[in-house]
C-alpha cells in the first residue's frame, strides 16, 4: 500500500533521513516508533506532502508521490500532533470547511460530516464552537476531519499525547474500528505499550534509517527468544548451576536470590530438554519460564539503551 | 456554489467577529466627523463674510477622499499581514496544505477575504464622499476614478501584507514589515525622486528616470486622479508638484492609468512571492 525506498532529507549538513525504507501493507495498523530526532516527523511531513525529500521514492498504491502528488494526497488523511482549530467556527462548519477543501460541497459535505461526527461520538456537538471543546473531543474532531475525504491511509503523529486514560481507550477503539473498515493506519507514538496493544506491524527508525520492521508477532517472538530463562530453584541450587555452566547453549548466568536468570540460545524444544535434565539430576524446580519480550525492550535494545541488555549478561 | 473554502471560512469568521463592524464604524465616523466639521467651517465662513466660495465644497471632497486614502494605507496592511502567519501560528496552514487546496487557492482566499472587508469599507464610505454631489462640481465618473484608485491601493497594500505574512512566520513581524514596505512605496520613492532632483539643482519639473519609480507610489496616483479632477491642489501642493505637470509631457490621466497598471503588476509580484513562500514543495523558504 505504501512503500518508501531510500528516502533522504538533509537539514543543512545534518541528515534527518538517511536512506529510510518502509513498507506498509494494506489494512495494517503500523506503529512508527523511534527516539526523538530519529526522523519520524520528517518522514510524516514528506508523506503528507509538507516537505520535499532530497532523495528516494514514496509510492502510495502504486503512484509516485513526487510525480502525482495530488492523487497521492487524496489517499492520505493526516492527524498532526496539534489540533489546528479556528476560533469562532462551529464543529459542523469546521468539517464542512475541510470537506470543501477536498471538493465536497453542499448536502454531500453536510451528510459526510454528520456521518463522521457520529462515528467520532461528536454528533450532538455539531453546533458547538470548536475552541470550546475538550482536548479529547478536539482530537476526535481531528480524526473525523482527516477522514472527510475517505482516505485509504491515515497518518497520525502522536495521536494520544495529552489525553486522559478513558479518552485514550476510546481512541484505540476507534482505531480498531477503522482497521475493521479496511483503512491502513500509520501511528507515530512514544507510548509503546499502547502501540503493542493495537498495532499489527511496527517499524523502528533511528538516525534516519529503518532499523527494524515487521509484523508485531514476528518481532515479539524474535525478542522472546533473546529474553533470559527465569529458573526458580527450590533445592539443589549448586547442582543446577553446575549443569547450567556445562550446557553448550547457556550464554550467561545471573543469580538473584533463589532465582537464576539464564541467557539461553536454544529454542522451545531445547528449553524443554534443559528442564527435563535439571529435574532428572534431582534439582527441585518451582519455576521455569522465559521472560516475555515487549515493545519497550525491543525499542531499548535497538536504540542502544542498555537497560534491556542487562539481563543478557552476568552481573 | 463552489466558493473558495478559505475565503468562505474567513468571511464567516470575520462576520462573527466584532472587528469588522468596529472598523467600519470607526472609519466612517472619522470620515463623517471630518466632513461635517469642514462643512460647518464653510457655512460659518459664509455667515461671517456673506461670500460663497463654491471651490470650498470641492476641497471638502478632496479632503475627505484624502483622509479615506490615508486610512486605507493604514488599515489594509493590518488586515492582511496576519493572514498567512496567523494560519501558521494556529497551525492550520499545514492542515490546509495537506488537502486538495493549492497554495495559490489559500493565498487568494485569504486576500479576497481581507479585500472584501476593505471594499465594504470603501462602499460604506461612499455616502460621505458623495456629500459633494449636494453642491456639484464632481461627476459620478470622477468619483468612480477615485474609487478605482482606492481599489488599486487596497489591492497593492493587501498583496504587500499577504506577501510579508507569508515570508515572516510571526504576525507582529509581518505587520511591521508590511508597514515598512508601504512606507518605502509612499515616502521612499518620493524621497528618492526628490533626492535625484536635488542632485540636479532642485529641478523637479524636469524629471529624470527616477520619476518612473513614482508609478509604484499609490499616493502619487491618487494625487494624479484628484489633480485631473480639480486642476489644482491647494491643500497638498507637494503632491501636485510630484505628480507633475506631468512627467515628461504626460497628462495626469495617463499617469493615473500607468500608475494603476504598475501597482497591479507590483501586486501580482507580491502575490506570486506569497504563493511560492506558502508552497511546501518549494526547495527552500527565503526566511524560515
Amino acid at each position: 500500500m505504501l512503500k518508501i525506498e531510500g528516502l533522504k532529507k538533509l537539514y543543512g549538513r545534518t541528515a534527518a533521513l538517511d536512506g529510510l525504507t518502509m513498507h506498509v501493507k494494506e489494512g495494517a495498523l503500523y506503529g512508527f516508533v523511534g527516539p526523538n530526532g530519529a526522523g519520524k516527523t520528517t518522514t510524516i511531513k514528506i508523506l503528507t506532502g509538507l516537505l520535499l525529500p532530497d532523495g528516494g521514492t514514496v509510492t502510495v498504491d502504486g503512484r509516485d508521490a513526487q510525480k502525482e502528488p495530488g492523487k497521492v494526497m487524496e489517499k492520505i488523511g493526516y492527524i498532526p500532533d496539534f489540533f489546528g482549530v479556528y476560533d469562532n467556527l462551529r464543529v459542523s462548519e469546521y468539517m464542512e470547511l475541510f470537506a470543501a477543501c477536498y471538493g465536497l460541497y453542499g448536502l454531500n459535505a453536510r451528510k459526510r460530516a454528520m456521518e463522521l461526527l457520529e462515528q467520532a461520538g461528536l454528533g450532538e456537538k455539531e453546533d458547538y464552537y470548536v475552541d470550546g471543546l475538550s482536548r479529547g473531543m478536539k482530537q476526535r474532531l481531528c480524526l473525523a476531519r482527516a477522514l472527510i475525504h475517505d482516505p485509504a491511509i491515515l497518518i497520525m503523529d502522536e495521536p494520544t499525547a495529552g489525553l486522559d486514560p478513558r479518552t485514550r481507550y476510546e481512541f484505540k477503539e476507534i482505531l480498531r474500528e477503522l482497521k475493521e473498515q479496511g483503512k491502513t493506519v500509520i501511528i507515530s507514538s512514544h507510548i509503546l505499550s499502547e502501540l503493542s496493544e493495537i498495532c499489527t506491524d511496527i517499524g523502528i527508525v533511528e538516525q534516519g534509517k529503518m532499523v527494524l520492521e515487521g509484523s508485531m508477532d514476528q518481532i515479539l517472538s524474535q525478542i522472546n527468544v533473546r529474553s533470559p530463562l527465569m529458573i526458580s530453584i527450590y533445592e539443589n541450587r549448586e547442582k543446577a548451576l553446575g549443569i547450567l555452566k556445562s550446557h553448550p547453549l547457556v550464554e550467561t548466568i545471573t543469580i538473584r536470590h533463589n532465582d537464576i536468570m539464564v541467557g539461553f540460545g536454544g529454542d522451545r524444544d531445547q528449553e524443554a530438554e534443559l528442564l527435563r535434565r535439571l529435574i532428572d539430576e534431582g534439582v527441585m524446580i518451582c519455576g521455569f519460564m522465559r521472560e516475555r519480550g515487549n515493545l519497550e525492550a525491543v525499542f531499548m535494545q535497538i536504540t542502544n539503551h542498555d537497560e534491556g541488555r542487562v539481563l543478557l549478561h552476568e552481573n | 456554489m463552489k466558493i473558495n473554502p478559505v475565503y468562505r471560512q474567513e468571511t464567516r469568521i470575520s462576520a462573527r467577529s466584532y472587528r469588522l463592524p468596529l472598523i467600519i464604524l470607526l472609519c466612517n465616523s472619522v470620515l463623517a466627523l471630518v466632513a461635517l466639521l469642514d462643512m460647518y467651517s464653510m457655512i460659518n465662513r459664509v455667515k461671517t463674510t456673506a461670500e460663497i466660495q463654491y471651490s470650498s465644497f470641492l476641497s471638502l471632497y478632496v479632503f475627505v477622499a484624502s483622509i479615506e486614502f490615508i486610512m486605507l494605507l493604514l488599515i489594509v496592511p493590518a488586515l492582511t499581514s496576519g493572514s498567512i502567519s496567523g494560519e501558521r501560528e494556529r497551525q492550520t496552514l499545514n492542515l490546509l496544505l495537506t488537502t486538495r487546496m493549492t497554495p495559490a487557492d489559500i493565498v487568494v482566499g485569504k486576500l479576497l477575504a481581507s479585500l472584501s472587508t476593505v471594499f465594504l469599507l470603501i462602499v460604506s464610505s461612499f455616502p460621505i464622499l458623495a456629500l459633494v454631489f449636494i453642491y456639484g462640481g464632481v461627476t459620478a465618473a470622477d468619483m468612480g476614478v477615485v474609487l478605482l484608485c482606492f481599489s488599486s491601493t487596497a489591492l497593492l497594500a493587501g498583496c504587500v501584507g499577504i506577501c510579508c505574512s507569508s515570508v515572516f512566520k510571526r504576525s507582529a513581524i509581518a505587520t511591521a514589515s508590511s508597514y515598512c514596505v508601504m512606507a518605502v512605496l509612499v515616502f521612499g520613492t518620493m524621497a528618492l525622486f526628490q533626492f535625484a532632483a536635488s542632485l540636479r539643482g532642485g529641478a523637479a519639473e524636469t524629471p529624470d528616470g527616477t520619476i518612473w519609480l513614482l508609478l509604484l507610489n499609490p499616493a502619487v496616483s491618487f494625487a494624479a486622479a484628484i489633480k485631473n479632477q480639480m486642476g489644482s491642489l491647494p491643500r497638498i501642493p507637494l503632491l501636485d508638484t510630484w505628480a507633475g505637470n506631468s512627467a515628461q509631457g504626460m497628462t495626469a490621466g495617463q499617469w493615473l492609468g500607468l500608475g494603476i497598471g504598475a501597482q497591479l503588476a507590483a501586486s501580482g509580484l507580491c502575490l506570486w512571492i506569497a504563493v511560492c513562500q506558502v508552497n511546501p514543495r518549494r526547495k527552500k523558504r527565503w526566511i524560515s
